[in-house]
């Protein structure tokens, strides 16, 4: 044979292994008969569900959860971060109750948000919120605070304000870690709002999954965890390579 | 000639949690327009520290610091600096331009005039058409002169250099003073260094006040009667640039 070789990614190839795997074990091998579905059926419900509008209607109501609270928490979080950031006594005096509502699980606050909101997608957006926009801010503070001092006295020097210094160095020095903060919100953010319909009734995805688990519909619950695998995966990727696109100088 | 910057009296402490530091004690100097001055003395002296005081970055405990007569409160408007470390004082994430443009923002150019600015400035320092790059991708020295461009390009008239030199290869810091000599010819911008390299100090300066002690005091200062234009192979072998960093020497160690 002449020509290129095959360039397989490496990716794809332990897909296919484990899709195997996965219909030799549901097949011949240990869940044989048990609940867990076939790689087959599963794919076959999945390609099925591909058609259906329903499917779409909850792909984007579980996307419309975790953008619109990523965005509303980034529109907090970073403006309050670098206020934070700026000033020594906020930071230290912040810092305390920060970590303590960062550490609380937005699950525990679902009850509360049921209350308030009812099982709507304003629950879910809710609950992306808080469930990232107090990391996000201290990681905002944090890198605020990095910026280099020597590079901050020297726009002194050169007579540059405080807005100068937000603008052109202590944003700029803070972005790795925005970027970082950002990374971990947005797969938070994800698994939030299908949590907010697994548990809080919220509409969506996770809503899906908790209907059809219910109703014994075992290939199309797993139907959808692969949906939401090549949904998390996609948005992980798309931020890694925007990250890359605008932080360019941390690479080298 | 007239007097750029005087230092009058100037004293600075540190309170710290061990008690009061007391860094500067009645320093006094004056700078004549169009001068090089360098200041050394034994690491730890607070040649950075006064340095600081005459950036306008920190405020002197007692005493005053006056540029062209005026007292200063912050950093004096037409004053650029140069730091040692380079790779702290760029932004990597803007480039050549863009680092030498952000001061000029300050002061009312059109565009054009901007960019004119910084051509000519990267021209003064051998590093023409580099606008585009990022500092990351030039060497030390190539950064280092970024610095110098930056500074050139607020056409300041005082010039303030912290070890400018200290970071780079032997062979780049000669090519750099001599820069600085080129620098100096052009503009005529009174410049004041820090440095902790005596030969440097003699090589480039006009005058050298020596810091001594702790407090540290105006230990003296020794005027470089060394004429211009000066070389790197000519003045560092000449008899003189010998009997002043000798002299220099011995009173920063202390033994004259």
């Amino acid at each position: 044979m002449s020509g290129k070789p095959l360039r397989i990614p490496a990716g794809l190839v332990s897909a296919v292994v484990a899709l195997l795997i996965w219909q030799i074990a549901t097949t011949w091998g240990p869940l044989a008969g048990s609940s867990v579905p076939t790689a087959t059926s599963t794919l076959a419900e999945l390609w099925n569900m591909l058609f259906m509008s329903e499917t779409w209607d909850s792909i984007w109501q579980t996307i419309q959860m975790a953008l619109y609270g990523f965005l509303i928490a980034v529109a907090i979080a970073i403006p309050v971060g670098i206020l934070i950031g700026l000033s020594r006594f906020a930071f230290i005096s912040t810092k305390f109750t920060f970590d303590f509502f960062k550490v609380i699980p937005p699950i525990v606050i679902i009850p509360i948000t049921i209350l308030v909101f009812g099982p709507t997608l304003q629950m879910g957006v809710f609950l992306v919120v808080f469930a990232i926009v107090f990391a996000l801010a201290i990681q905002t503070a944090y890198g605020v605070r990095d910026a280099d001092p020597v590079l901050i006295e020297t726009m002194r020097c050169y007579g540059m304000g405080k807005t100068k210094q937000v603008l052109y160095a202590r944003l700029p020095a803070a972005s790795p870690y925005i970027a970082i903060g950002i990374r971990i919100s947005v797969s938070a953010a994800m698994i939030v709002a299908v949590v907010a319909g697994l548990v809080g009734g919220a509409p969506g995805l996770g809503h899906d999954l908790l209907l059809t688990e219910t109703n014994g519909q075992n290939s199309a619950t797993f139907a959808i965890v692969l949906i939401l695998g090549i949904l998390g995966l996609a948005v992980s990727r798309l931020v890694v390579f925007l990250q890359r696109r605008f932080i360019f100088w941390t690479a080298s | 000639m007239a007097t750029a910057i005087s230092v009058n009296g100037v004293s600075m402490e540190y309170k710290t949690p061990k008690g009061t530091t007391h860094v500067l004690d009645n320093v006094s100097y004056e700078v004549q327009d169009g001068h090089f001055v360098s200041i050394v003395g034994p690491s730890g002296v607070g040649k950075t520290t006064l340095l600081r005081l005459l950036t306008g970055l920190a405020r002197p405990t007692a005493g005053e610091i006056l540029v062209r007569g005026k007292k200063i409160s912050s950093s004096p408007d037409d004053l650029a600096v140069v730091l040692q470390d380079y790779t702290r004082s760029l932004m990597p994430w803007l480039n050549v331009e863009k680092n030498i443009a952000l001061p000029l923002k300050n002061q009312n150019l059109s565009k054009a005039e901007r960019k004119e600015r910084i051509k000519a400035s990267l021209a003064e320092v051998g590093l023409e058409g580099a606008e585009s790059k990022y500092p990351w991708q030039l060497s030390g020295g190539m950064q280092q002169r970024v610095s110098i461009a930056r500074a050139l390009a607020v056409r300041p008239s005082i010039l303030v250099m912290d070890e400018p030199f200290a970071s780079v290869d032997a062979q780049t810091r000669f090519d750099l003073e001599d820069l600085v000599l080129k620098v100096r010819d052009d503009f005529g911008i009174t410049t004041l260094m820090v440095t902790h390299d005596i030969d440097e100090a003699v090589y480039l300066s006009d005058e050298i006040v020596v810091l001594h002690g702790k407090p540290a005091k105006v230990r003296d200062v020794v005027k470089v009667d060394i004429p211009f234009p000066r070389s790197q192979m000519e003045t560092r072998n000449d008899q003189r640039f010998a009997e002043l960093r000798t002299q220099v020497y011995g009173m920063v160690r202390g033994l004259e």
